[in-house]
């Protein structure tokens, strides 16, 4: 494929500018996992909620440089014309620097109590959680959502003329710019101001980026296997309306215990017990597209973090999303590590890898590099998510200690009780921090220097081996959609055990009696099992479509076979 | 999974039916909101709530600009490194928090918090100024004393104010009095110890934090002045506050403090001598050091007695410069 459009090289910076981004967010990841080993590492330098705001603040604003380059990517070829207005993309990049530049000086003034307040609002810093930045750093990005929506709306065609694609980013971001005005003034009252925090932080992730999500994954999958964009549009516009008929009221799962009525209970445990529904729907998707034509894989490790953003939406996201959704699981979990092993997975796992599966795709055509060197990308992939699965994992058995320790039996020192309980899970997240970063390392240094170091041997692919090395046999051989259904419900099978496990803190052999047997047990059982189920699913996925390689290549008619015709 | 090859769009019918069921839920959510903010909800609101002369709504903006909740859940939201602080007060009162908050790196003991009854504000408060009777009412304020007293924490020293310590009180008042449905869920495993013992597979006094025994085996009067005033910092947890070298924690180190030339507030200088250093116990804001806020420190005219405050300006003079 040929760059068609000038304008879609503007996605380049943003992809570079992501990873650095990345990069810096996984260095302050790694000195908060010292930190909760060794609380006074930099204390009074770089306290943790200082460090803790810099890595949410930066994890957002990469997250966001990677949609914006992948929109960039495909817009002109969804519009069939240039963008609109260049220079302001142009001035949205350097306003993203600005803003993390900004943020890094603003954010620590934490350590002061300053959060520059005039006419009542905080201008400098807020203190919230997500959204710490101030008001001068929210106006900015305001003015900047503002710019991408204008630019990806006017370059559009006229709305009678959009099929799923357009709706899904037209509506996406509108969506981004309408839902960050909640967080942009100052509520005096707590239960009121998490209400609204919520509005922004839920309605993003579960509502405005998993439509983006949703449909650029189904656009690369059409680049990638070169099908028509018919074949995905059913899938994009069920995964976006089931997102946001389950998530609108699904919102209600963060108003259980903030001070708001009974009745959220209720609605939050019906309608976000819905909210996997668009993620399997998806999740079957990507299986469909990529196996229903038997071409092989041109860009494997796009390909990769494609597959892994899908599956670690369907891990993090929904079933780990699932298991604390039920104001009956949800009271244990809440404001316990349970909630950011769910956390980094379905953020970093199905928005973060997304992005770089963008970057996989566009760069080496940006660079005119379509023969790259494969190796370090896929080795990247492995690292990275070996290490997000690892710290998941020591997220939330640790988590479940310290539900033990810290709920159940209310002990509240956390040096001196709940901490010291959780030791060993502390001890492994900076572990498998190291892991992710190295991988995040090698990532980076892949896509900046791509087309840049020395052009692939002669005599091997592009994978790096000898193309015979591949079997299409056992372990490789092509995975079937009964053999994928068995996956997908052997997760859901871990996912029900993690569910009943943090359900059987309520009985009283365990709340009264304090016996941490069952709950225990259920978690020891269920995260590993899910996890690890994960790995080999991931794997056994890969495998399969690396043996395309060398098979015969399909007829070049061939597209995409209905599958209910 | 294709929908055919009809036009560029073949969902246009479904995807109205879809906005309509759309806006029918977002109309249950936006009725279920209204219902949540109904004053007949009778939830409390900070500006019904102050503390002494500091005002909950004021709190709430101190809560903010430290970020507390990049270290600590509010209401179960935020970073899990320190513990929740939605009840703190229901659980240590305003006295322990008055004395904790200063300090943040070191534990109270319990003079450190007597010393906070002394307060008018305190006494309105905590409706008491015994600290028998205080730690009584707030049962996890004993339970702090007793286990972590005179012990380091892991939570840095914050440059907080005299104010701002007043109105982050307020703040955590009005928190501890909202109504979140149940949530955190009410310990039930029964005993104390039983419950330490859970944890850890031991006894909680084999374990306890070194302070406890200390205090009722005070020293007889008759040994050195230097050590009894060693014992007495100790027991009264100054050194939370001041190092015994020359660096700033909260208040000024006393390493070589002693007859070094003192730099106040008001400009002037003074010596540190044996007069400054016992009204600098006794009146600690009547002299204060440039550099240092007003009013953190209690007052301990009336908590120690002659001998003790010599005693503790004895064990000053033994500290060298580092």
């Amino acid at each position: 494929m040929q760059i068609e459009f000038q304008t879609q090289r503007l996605s380049m910076r943003f992809f570079m500018l992501m990873l650095v981004l990345f990069v810096l967010q996984v260095g302050y990841g790694l000195l908060l996992s010292l930190q909760q080993t060794d609380p006074t590492v930099l204390a009074g330098v770089m306290n943790f909620n200082v460090a803790r705001a810099e890595h949410l603040n930066l994890g957002i604003l990469w997250i966001l440089c990677g949609f914006i380059g992948a929109i960039l990517f495909v817009g002109p070829l969804l519009a069939k014309r240039e963008m609109v207005a260049p220079w302001l993309i142009k001035l949205l990049f350097y306003a993203v620097i600005v803003i993390a530049v900004w943020n890094f000086f603003t954010l620590r003034l934490a350590q002061f109590g300053i959060a520059g307040w005039w006419q009542g609002q905080p201008w400098l810093q807020q203190g919230l959680e997500y959204l710490e930045a101030g008001r001068i750093a929210g106006v900015l990005v305001l003015i900047g959502f503002a710019i991408l929506a204008y630019v990806v709306l006017r370059t559009f065609p006229p709305v009678r003329q959009w099929n799923e694609i357009h709706w899904g980013l037209g509506l996406g971001v509108s969506a981004l710019m309408a839902v960050w005005v909640f967080g942009l003034f100052y509520v005096a009252r707590l239960d009121l101001q998490e209400y609204f925090r919520w509005f922004v932080v839920h309605y993003w992730v579960e509502g405005v980026w998993e439509v983006i999500h949703i449909t650029l994954v189904g656009f690369l999958l059409v680049l990638m296997f070169k099908v028509d964009v018919k074949s995905v549009g059913f899938a994009v516009f069920w995964g976006v309306m089931l997102v946001w008929l389950s998530g609108l009221i699904g919102n209600a799962h963060h108003y259980f215990w903030i001070g708001t009525p009974e009745f959220w209970q209720f609605w939050g445990s019906l309608f976000s017990a819905l909210e996997p529904l668009p993620l399997v729907f998806c999740f079957w998707h990507i299986y469909l597209d990529a196996h229903v034509n038997k071409r092989p894989l041109e860009n494997a490790p796009a390909f990769y973090f494609i597959l892994g953003s899908v599956v670690l939406e369907q891990i993090g996201a929904g079933i780990l999303g699932f298991t604390m959704t039920f104001a009956l699981t949800n009271v244990w979990s809440h404001g316990t590590w349970v909630t950011p092993g769910h956390a980094h997975l379905a953020l970093f796992g199905t928005f973060g890898m997304l992005g770089i599966a963008a970057a996989y795709y566009a760069v080496p055509l940006l660079r005119k590099v379509p023969n790259y060197d494969q190796r370090l990308g896929k080795l990247g992939f492995w690292l990275v998510l070996t290490g997000v699965l690892g710290m998941a994992f020591s997220f939330a058995i640790g988590g479940t200690v310290q539900i033990y320790v810290y709920r159940i039996l209310g002990l509240d020192w956390f040096g001196g009780d709940v901490a010291r309980a959780m030791g060993v899970f502390k001890l492994m997240l900076p572990l498998f921090g190291t892991v992710f970063a190295v991988g995040a390392g090698v990532l980076a240094y892949d896509l900046l220097t791509l087309g840049r170091r020395v052009a692939v041997p002669a005599g091997t692919d592009a994978h790096g081996e000898a193309a015979t090395a591949h079997a299409t046999t056992r372990w490789s051989r092509p995975l079937s959609g009964f053999e994928a259904g068995i996956w997908l419900m052997l997760m859901w099978i871990f996912g029900t055990i993690i569910t009943l496990g943090l359900l059987s803190f309520n009985l009283p052999r365990v709340r009264v009696e304090g016996d941490p047997t069952l709950p225990y047990l259920l978690a020891g059982v269920g995260y590993p099992g899910l996890l690890l189920v994960t790995l080999l699913f991931v794997w056994r996925f890969l495998a399969s479509m690396e043996a395309r390689a060398n098979a015969v290549a399909a007829p070049s008619l061939l597209r995409v076979l209905p599958a209910q015709a | 999974m294709s929908c055919g090859t009809g036009g560029s769009s073949c969902e246009t019918p479904r995807r109205r039916g879809a906005f309509v069921v759309l806006a029918i839920l977002a109309l249950i959510f936006v009725v279920l909101s209204i219902f949540s903010f109904l004053k007949s909800r009778n939830q409390v609101t900070p500006d019904t709530v102050s503390f002494g002369p500091y005002q909950a709504a004021d709190g709430k903006r101190v809560f903010q600009a430290y970020n507390c909740m990049g270290c600590h859940t509010m209401v179960g939201n935020g970073a899990y490194l320190g513990p929740d602080l939605t009840q703190e007060y229901k659980h240590a009162g305003p006295a322990w928090l008055a004395a904790f908050l200063p300090s943040a790196g070191g534990w109270p003991t319990t003079a450190a918090v007597r010393a906070q009854l002394l307060d008018p504000n305190q006494q309105a408060d905590g409706g008491t100024d015994s600290i028998e009777a205080y730690l009584k009412k707030f049962p996890g304020a004993a339970e702090r004393i007793e286990r972590r007293g005179g012990g380091t924490t892991m939570m840095p020293n914050l440059p907080l104010t005299k104010d701002e310590i007043g109105q982050l009180i307020a703040y955590l008042k009005y928190t501890s009095a909202m109504n979140t449905e149940g949530w955190p869920p009410k310990v039930e495993v029964q005993g104390f110890d039983r419950r330490v013992q859970l944890a850890h597979g031991v006894i909680a006094t084999a374990e306890a934090a070194p302070a406890p025994a200390a205090p009722t085996a005070a020293a007889p009067a008759t040994v050195d002045p230097v050590a009894h005033g060693a014992q007495l910092v100790k027991d009264n947890g100054c050194v939370a506050c001041h190092a015994t070298d020359d660096k700033k924690l909260v208040g000024p180190g006393w390493g070589g403090l002693y007859n070094s030339t003192v730099k106040l507030s008001d400009g002037s200088t003074v010596i540190a001598d044996d007069a400054y250093l016992r009204e600098s116990i006794r009146q600690p804001n009547a002299k204060i050091v440039a550099g240092y806020p007003t009013g953190v420190m209690p007052a301990y005219e009336t908590l120690l007695k002659d001998d003790e405050v010599n005693a503790i300006v004895a064990y000053l003079h033994s500290l060298e410069k580092q």
